[in-house]
């Protein structure tokens, strides 16, 4: 089986801290891949270098069987790698069809368009909102999206991930923030999309992540430590004494 | 940002009020209003170009009086060349017909926009103020030293460029021809705000860690907006020197650029039309207070800290009323 994703012996220092020492991960396509570990395990760190946002000091990375460990995020983002972020990062005055509509518009890559009215544009508009409905938001499209409930704001983040036209979504603790009914709808949510999207999920919640993923891998002190199914990690002697049994 | 009601009736009332203003001068016996008039509507150009960067894009330029002053440079280098037969650096001829000048002042100010931009846009942040400042105080200074255009005493010529049909003497056709650019500009900016490239624009000041996650390569739309902006700057700097017959270094220096920043907040931030009643409010406040005192400043500064505390959204957000949100793509809805 080839790897829509091949991590190999990422190492990223920032001064004496080793963020990443030696990570590998292969993410298969089609699959939910949880990647989980303990705070300061190198979890973002590691995200950060996928996405290309951090360059990694040895390493590289395969994306679709291209080498992309030196290209920056948004030739990473044209061929499908796309990530979320931790913290919700949507455009806030803009509505939420408008949200969409800007990464289609960007994406469409006919962006020195100066004269037609964006937000006329029918087709674009149509588009945008069948991905808010992907994401059971199709009913807040017009809510200028600083003013949707936070739990929103991250479906909305997330249709935004979808509408790139991703083929691995990255996703940065979908989770973080939510109560236990939004953490219920964006699990639903997330399981709708699986098999469609391939997505590594970095996530603190295990209910979620035992629900939705396909495989997992731990990571601790910067190194994937045991990678399997759900169920072989949760045996696992040393996943337990490394991670889960401190956290759950 | 489809306009309110209220919006449209005061974008018509004050385009109507401009439109009469030279018979209104002559009724109540003031021509000068028609110089001042003049002179509002061309700063209301360099303001509305400056707040297409500062309020759409994000880009808080400090430099925007290089341009302006680069436009009326290229009218008055023009027209010096005319007179004395000259070539300028031996290669260009000069010229007072305005299709040539004007679309002349604009393409230098564009080209010149293209080269700052591209370096000053590699910053962000105080850098970018800091960069787009020192551009323009280097445009100043290479005009001060330039002893063959005046160097400080600036460069003054006979007559304004010509049009066809139109008399440059009579101040009232030079004023609906300025009425005219504001106009068109404003005009071509609104379908700009409204494209989408003004929403990517527009998302990049929201978002920009968000637009290049989704794959937009950033710098490419910021420089043609600066381009853009440039443009818009050395249109009007272009008039200014037709206007007064005069240009100097002034028109360059960094004051300038603090004046239509000034114009840019009193009228309100990314409100595109606020810039013209930025544009009257402050010339307005000058030829008030500076028969009062030459220190007339001292009473705009006071004003200024008012509207930024009172009134974020600036003048126009006062006069029009609530815009339709954050839609619009105004930088005063937060």
């Amino acid at each position: 089986m080839s790897a829509l994703l091949e991590a190999r012996g990422l190492i990223k220092r920032f001064g004496g801290l080793v963020a990443s020492a030696g990570l590998s991960l292969d993410i298969a396509e089609g699959e939910v891949h949880a990647l989980i570990g303990p705070n300061g395990a190198g979890k973002t760190t590691a995200i950060g270098q996928l996405a290309g946002e951090m360059r990694p000091d040895a390493g590289s990375i395969r994306f679709a069987g291209q080498e992309i460990t030196r290209l920056p995020v948004q030739r990473r983002t044209r061929l499908g790698l796309t990530r979320s972020f931790q913290v919700t990062s949507i455009f806030p005055h803009f509505t939420a069809v408008e949200n969409v509509m800007t990464v289609l518009l960007v994406r469409s890559g006919r962006v020195f368009r100066f004269f037609a009215a964006a937000r006329r544009e029918t087709t674009l508009r149509e588009e945008a909102r069948a991905m808010l409905a992907r994401v059971g938001l199709e009913a807040r499209g017009d809510v200028v999206a600083e003013d949707l409930a936070h739990g929103e704001q991250r479906l909305l983040e997330l249709a935004m991930a979808l509408a790139t036209g991703a083929r691995l979504l990255l996703l940065d603790e979908p989770m973080a923030g939510l109560g236990p009914l939004e953490s219920q709808a964006m699990t639903r949510t997330l399981g709708g999309l699986k098999g469609r999207v391939t997505m590594l999920l970095v996530e603190h919640d295990m209910q979620a992540v035992f629900a939705l993923a396909d495989r997992v891998s731990v990571l601790v002190s910067g190194k994937v430590i045991a990678s399997g199914e759900p169920a072989a990690i949760r045996a696992d002697p040393l996943v337990r004494e490394a991670y889960l049994g401190e956290d759950s | 940002m489809v306009e309110t009601r209220r919006q449209a009736v005061v974008l018509l009332a004050t385009l109507v009020l401009l439109l009469v203003l030279p018979a209104l001068a002559t009724a109540v016996g003031m021509p000068y209003l028609l110089t001042l008039g003049s002179q509002v509507v061309i700063y209301a150009i360099a303001a509305a170009s400056l707040d297409l960067l500062i309020g759409y894009a994000g880009l808080p330029s400090f430099g925007h009086a290089g341009f302006f002053g680069l436009g009326a440079y290229v009218v008055g280098i023009l027209a010096f060349h005319a007179a004395d037969q000259s070539r300028f650096l031996g290669l260009v001829g000069g010229a007072t017909q305005a299709w040539i000048v004007w679309p002349a002042a604009i393409g230098v100010c564009a080209l010149a926009a293209l080269a700052t931009g591209a370096l000053s846009l590699r910053t962000a942040g105080v850098s970018f103020i800091m960069i787009t400042l020192a551009f323009a105080q280097m445009l100043y200074f290479l005009f001060v030293a330039l002893k063959i255009y005046g160097g400080t005493d600036g460069l003054g010529f006979d007559s304004r460029n010509t049009l066809p049909g139109i008399d440059p003497s009579s101040d009232t056709e030079f004023y609906y021809i300025c009425v005219m650019a504001l106009v068109l500009v404003l005009g071509v900016f609104r379908f700009l705000v409204r494209s989408r490239f003004g929403m990517v624009l527009e998302g990049l000041r929201q978002n920009e860690r968000r637009m290049a996650a989704i794959g937009l390569a950033s710098y490419r739309v910021r420089l043609v907006a600066f381009t853009i902006a440039g443009a818009g700057a050395g249109l009007a700097g272009a008039l200014d020197a037709n206007l007064l017959r005069y240009v100097s270094p002034d028109a360059l220096h960094w004051t300038m650029s603090g004046d239509l920043l000034v114009m840019v907040v009193l009228g309100g931030v990314g409100s595109l039309y606020g810039a013209f009643y930025g544009a009257v409010a402050f010339v307005g406040l000058q030829s008030l207070l500076s028969q009062w005192t030459e220190h007339w400043m001292i009473v705009l500064g006071p004003i200024l800290v008012g509207v930024v505390l009172l009134a974020r959204r600036g003048l126009w957000g006062v006069l029009a009323g609530a815009s339709d949100g954050g839609a619009d793509g105004g930088g005063g809805a937060r």
